[in-house]
């Protein structure tokens, strides 16, 4: 791609010069190899999709190989920037295992096999983070006796945070794609559309919306889109609800938290429903949820952290008398594909969880993330939206209007 | 009589150049520009051995026998000991399931191996003609 090309790509990522920072970074460190295996590094490095336990080996200077299980490596690199000769596949045949593979690799990186190799330890809540395992981790110290393995993912995570143009752009199509998805819900359930529909269904409606669009994948680990109604969408404390068979019925919330990915890009767009007949306690809970969703739009930007907008954000909800209803959090980190877990770096007082005096800085991509809860009554309503933090203000990637419509 | 080649010997190579050559056209070598280096372990005199190929366009550009490393470095290089390769030649054993057991090892790029990999046994299938003495 040439410089012209590339300034016409809105989607553009130079992806080489992510390498080099990273190598700068090593030098800083005194770290002679890098050793990537969670999704989110395999992602932001790649511009593939690995959905087969991966790893990426970038050396002190020139360009990373890739390392796959074998039924998936000619894909990795038809996908990827990188040619064939930097994407490995990994298979059980001696010398093609992937430690023995890598190992040997990274022994002819290292000089007189002796050297710093970063690996990425530590733990997650999102279960394909893909951290080093403790087998993989005692396998390759033993296949590397002249290498010492040390934590080094900060590396990728600080690079990572501050998003560049064509990631965001990536974000926005994404984001766009699903604004069509709930407006194909919205049609279907729209007039009594709803009757006799379940809650996969109408995951599956937006799928193809979705992917007629350009999406390649309702990419959630939750179950792709999260479909909830009636006392589903109430559960306590509950923000994941992975779309089941039961059927949408008079009376009772609907909430539709679809997904869709773009060039590694990931659309998350939460929105409620109320089908008819609806009580004024029911449109009072749903006034409550969107008032507050609007405040806290208007409240992010840089500057402010986690736990001060959640202390707003919760006085507002007592205020108002709906308190017991918000789960107190509002936010979730996210990235290219494998990067949704924690806001920020590793450096608050829990361990790989979101440090809530992070201070948001222009540039970070993270979900607006919110939801209310009352399960004594049934009723529950989730609020989820990529958002770009700038200096006095967020940017909403999903454009679809806020509201909680009563259907009928 | 038939005459035997000792395996890996300077005759046994130039034989196998030559069958390869009469039997292997670039067609059906698939045109393909590699090399490929076998290591034998523990052959029956003690000497670590190599079987060296290079192939240009689907043609046989070079195949060097010799002691110890080959001179130039190959795109995929296999290791195993002599008994190993010797049943691989005299089919007794896939050179898969060998590589899945562990009998050999292979270094290289596995994704190009797998293209590779019915070329080298039409290889191995030409060389298992040759009248050899192990």
């Amino acid at each position: 791609m040439n410089t012209d090309q590339k300034a016409a790509d809105p989607y553009f990522i130079d992806f080489p010069k992510r390498i080099r920072n990273i190598q700068a970074q090593m030098a800083e460190e005194n770290i002679n190899v890098y050793l990537g295996s969670r999704l989110r590094t395999l992602s932001w490095t790649t511009d593939a999709f690995c959905p087969w336990r991966s790893f990426i080996v970038i050396p002190p200077e020139g360009l990373p190989t890739v390392f796959t299980f074998v039924i998936d490596a000619s894909r990795v690199a038809d996908d990827s920037w990188l040619d064939e000769d930097h994407v490995y596949g990994f298979a059980p045949m001696g010398g093609q295992d992937q430690i023995e593979q890598i190992a040997d690799f990274i022994m002819e990186l290292l000089p007189g096999e002796k050297g710093r190799v970063g690996v990425e330890s530590g733990m997650s809540n999102y279960l394909p983070e893909g951290f080093l395992t403790h087998f993989e981790y005692e396998q390759f110290t033993a296949a590397m006796p002249g290498a010492e393995l040390v934590n080094a993912h900060t590396i990728i995570d600080r690079l990572a945070l501050i998003k560049d143009a064509g990631t965001i752009n990536r974000f926005a199509e994404a984001s766009r794609i699903v604004d069509v998805g709930h407006r194909a819900v919205f049609e279907a359930i729209s007039n009594g559309g709803y009757k006799n529909m379940t809650e996969t269904e109408i995951a599956g409606i937006a799928a193809l919306a979705m992917r007629r669009q350009g999406s390649v994948w309702e990419w959630s680990f939750t179950g792709g889109n999260e479909i909830a109604s009636g006392y589903r969408t109430g559960l306590a404390g509950g923000a994941c609800t992975p779309a089941t068979g039961k059927k949408i019925e008079p009376g009772e919330p609907l909430m539709i938290d679809i997904h869709a990915m773009f060039k590694l890009g990931l659309g998350d767009h939460a929105h409620n429903y109320l089908i008819a007949p609806v009580t004024d306690r029911q449109r009072w809970h749903a006034d409550n949820f969107v008032d507050i969703v609007k405040k806290t739009l208007v409240t992010y930007r840089a500057g402010i952290t986690p736990s001060l907008l959640a202390e707003k954000m919760m006085a507002f909800a007592e205020e108002r008398g709906f308190a017991d209803f918000m789960v107190p959090g509002f936010e979730h980190g996210i990235g290219l594909v494998g990067d949704e877990w924690r806001i920020g770096l590793n450096d608050g007082p829990f361990a790989y969880w979101t440090n809530p005096d992070h201070v948001y800085r222009e540039n970070e991509l993270l979900i607006c993330a919110m939801q209310y809860a009352c399960p004594d009554e049934n009723i529950g309503f989730r609020y989820e939206n990529p958002i770009v933090i700038h200096e006095d203000h967020c940017e909403p990637l999903s454009k679809y209007p806020l509201a909680i419509e009563e259907i009928s | 009589m038939e005459e035997k080649f000792v395996y890996l010997s300077q005759a046994w190579r130039d034989e196998g150049e030559k069958r390869l050559k009469e039997s292997l056209s670039p067609e059906k070598m698939n045109h393909a520009t590699s090399s490929m280096t076998n290591l034998y372990k523990n052959c029956p005199d003690g000497i670590d051995r190599f079987l060296y190929f290079r192939f240009s366009n689907g043609e046989i550009a070079e195949m060097i026998v010799g002691e110890g490393e080959p001179p130039t470095k190959a795109e995929f290089r296999i290791t195993g000991d002599y008994e190993t390769f010797a049943r691989i030649t005299r089919g007794e054993i896939g050179a898969q399931k060998a590589l899945m057991t562990l009998k050999l090892k292979l270094r290289g790029n596995m994704v190009k191996a797998l293209r590779l990999a019915s070329l080298a046994d039409r290889l191995n299938k030409v060389l298992s003609t040759i009248p050899t003495q192990y």
